[in-house]
């Protein structure tokens, strides 16, 4: 897990350091001049305040050094350099907030449908819906995005159609911000729950073939409660597996979402970044979202253990 | 005993629908169960035995199956009717495998206490404590523990007395044992089929044992039905089956259980030949193809359920008659049967 955090922040260091040159950044086009002695003394005091003037391992160690204790350095490309934490503080929640109603509208959606698909496997409604599913699954993103967008925002008008990020963050009590919400994690969680859905009704057909099923049945319990109460925990693990990694995926996903209905998180900012070549934001937004990615994931292994006694021996 | 019996099976047919056409895999069966009796039914594999069972359960039905003829319970019919009413309440099934049948991810004690909310609507904690002596009865140590164990931490026997627990939690008045001890170690066979009889005995219920082996059912039946491609070959009260067997199917089971006064390394008698095509059956009798008695009229007729008394057998030519042994002096002095089967001149059994 450690080893990861570091793997992927010395390939993104790396890579930045490489492509890009943060003077730039700092001086603006001062940056590129060889021959006016006060230019070149600007330079060589920013390389000094910025350390650039050292080798790029040890520039790695102080960065590394400043993240853990929370240092997350400054915004070159902005005005007045402001730190990068500020940065993070105000994009982090809107995506975290957005990702997380994705997920569990993705979750909620999935569970019932793909029950309802394994249940009446192979018939005409299982069939609809497995090509329901793959339609929502080869849709790009932008388009699902339009499509809802259109629907629902202007057609019918029953959401809004902007996002103000000025609204208060947590919205139970307003209800603001997750009506405004809505689009956007259907947008996400639509083409997931498609996926979902899939992985769920086969895993589902398996685990109705089991002798244990057939047992339940046996002692009389219905249908309904077959399905929902002996079938579906054994049947999560590939959803269960699929939703921690696809939680990179959706990152990638909400950036378009984020910028199709302009709420400005974590995907935009690194978008904006990584175009000014804002070092120390595209390698602080890159290790927030691996930070992320790898808890989940644990959360994800110790979830295993809930659902299956088994793995706990 | 009640004069309605239990559970009357008349002509009962299941078929399968298949590509190739219709497999009968239960192919005109008539029995009679009275409550408190037990009724072994004995067959090889693929002999319709279990599809018989789960066909008057009506557990499990495929798209591609069919029934007919007629299952009475109590009087009323069952064939295709929904029997989901009957589950776990009034007809109950033990299932061949005890490691595959119970739910892994449940806790044991939910696993009982499933039926017992759903049909007697006791409370959690009635339920529970209901539990806790159905595991006492059915010999589980330190009952209260195991209830918070999931089946993966409990022995094959363990988990097999776990089945018979929720089988019995509603008390049904049928019960079907379907191979209950086929996948357990034999000293632990012996003990679930005891068991079995005692926890009968003091519920009288009625109960369907299952099985492949004569001997599992000898002793602990009070009838036997012998099954063989979908069809009865013989049916007659246990000790009778036993003392005075008439059909060559059942002898040829009988003998191909190894047995203890055998010479050491001796060989062993198995049956000939593989279980009949059930889609299409031979012409006549269906265990022509593999009787060392067969005659030219049982490959083209159709044996029906003959009855001597009480006994019922389906052979032309059955042990124990002076046809019987005509025939086998035919087949020995050609050397083989009216299939082709190769006899030795001097065989015992």
């Amino acid at each position: 897990m450690v080893l990861l955090l570091v793997g992927v922040s010395m390939l993104t260091f790396a890579a930045m350091s490489l492509l890009g040159d943060p003077l730039f950044n700092i001086l603006g086009p001062i940056a590129g001049d060889t021959e006016n002695p006060q230019n070149i003394a600007l330079q060589d005091e920013a390389k000094a305040q910025y350390h650039l003037d050292k080798p790029l391992p040890e520039r790695y160690v102080r960065w590394a050094g400043d993240f853990i204790t929370g240092d997350f350095g400054v915004q070159f490309s902005t005005d007045g350099q402001p730190p990068v934490l500020n940065l993070v503080k105000e994009r982090l929640p809107r995506t975290l907030q957005l990702m997380v109603i994705a997920q569990i509208l993705a979750l909620a959606i999935a569970i019932p449908w793909g029950v309802f698909a394994a249940s009446r496997a192979n018939k005409a409604s299982d069939k609809v819906s497995t090509f329901v599913a793959f339609g929502l699954v080869s849709l790009p993103n932008f388009a699902l995005a339009v499509i809802l967008f259109y629907i629902f925002a202007i057609k019918l008008d029953w959401l809004p159609d902007t996002y103000e990020a000025t609204d208060p963050f947590w919205g139970f009590t307003h209800g603001h911000r997750l009506i405004q919400l809505i689009l956007p994690a259907f947008t996400l969680a639509l083409p997931i729950a498609a996926v979902f859905q899939r992985l769920l009704r086969t895993d589902l057909i398996t685990t109705l073939q089991e002798d244990f099923i057939l047992m339940a049945r046996s002692k009389g319990v219905s249908k309904r409660r077959v399905l929902f109460g002996h079938a579906l925990r054994p049947s999560m693990f590939s959803v269960l597996t699929l939703f921690g990694i696809n939680a990179a995926t959706l990152i990638g996903g909400s950036l378009v979402v984020e910028i199709y209905f302009r709420i400005p998180g974590i995907g935009t900012a690194i978008v904006e970044a990584v175009l000014r070549e804002d070092f120390p934001v595209v390698l602080a937004l890159v290790m927030v979202i691996t930070l992320a990615f790898v808890l989940l994931n644990f959360l994800v292994d110790l979830l295993y253990t809930v659902l299956d006694p088994r793995v706990r021996s | 005993m009640t004069d309605t019996p239990l559970l009357q099976v008349s002509d009962y047919r299941v078929g399968f629908r298949t590509p190739r056409g219709l497999a009968r895999a239960v192919d005109g069966v008539s029995f009679t169960l009275h409550a408190g009796k037990t009724l072994g039914i004995v067959g090889e594999s693929g002999s319709g035995k279990s599809v018989l069972n789960r066909g008057i359960m009506g557990l499990a039905k495929s798209a591609h199956q069919i029934e007919s003829g007629s299952v009475l319970f109590n009087g009323a019919e069952l064939v295709n009717q929904d029997r989901q009413a009957l589950w776990g309440d009034e007809i109950s099934m033990i299932f061949q495998d005890p490691m595959t049948s119970l739910n892994p991810v449940m806790k044991v004690g939910k696993q009982v206490t499933e039926p017992l909310r759903l049909h007697l609507n006791l409370s959690k904690s009635d339920a529970t404590e209901r539990v806790v002596e159905l595991f006492t009865a059915v010999g589980i140590p330190s009952p209260r523990e195991r209830l918070k164990q999931y089946p993966h931490e409990l022995s094959g026997g363990m988990r097999q007395r776990v089945m018979i627990a929720i089988a019995l939690a509603a008390e049904p008045e049928l019960l079907i044992a379907d191979e209950p001890t086929t996948a357990l170690d034999v000293t632990v066979q012996k003990f679930i089929l005891d068991l079995l009889m005692r926890l009968q005995a003091d519920r009288g219920m009625a109960m369907t044992l299952i099985t492949h082996d004569l001997g599992v059912a000898g002793g602990r039946t009070d009838e036997i039905l012998v099954m063989y491609g979908g069809r009865v070959m013989e049916h007659a009260e246990t000790d009778d089956l036993f003392s005075n067997m008439r059909h060559p199917y059942t002898e040829a089971l009988l003998a191909s259980i190894p047995r203890l006064d055998h010479a050491k390394h001796a060989r062993l008698n198995p049956i000939p030949g593989s279980p009949p095509d059930i889609i299409e059956p031979p012409a006549g009798c269906r265990f022509a193809p593999r009787c060392r008695y067969a005659q030219d009229r049982c490959t083209t007729e159709l044996p029906e359920l003959d009855h001597d008394g009480n006994h019922g057998y389906s052979c032309f030519y059955p042990v124990g008659s002076d046809a019987n042994a005509e025939a086998l002096a035919t087949n020995q002095q050609r050397g083989h049967t009216a299939t082709g089967l190769q006899i030795r001149a001097k065989e015992t059994v």
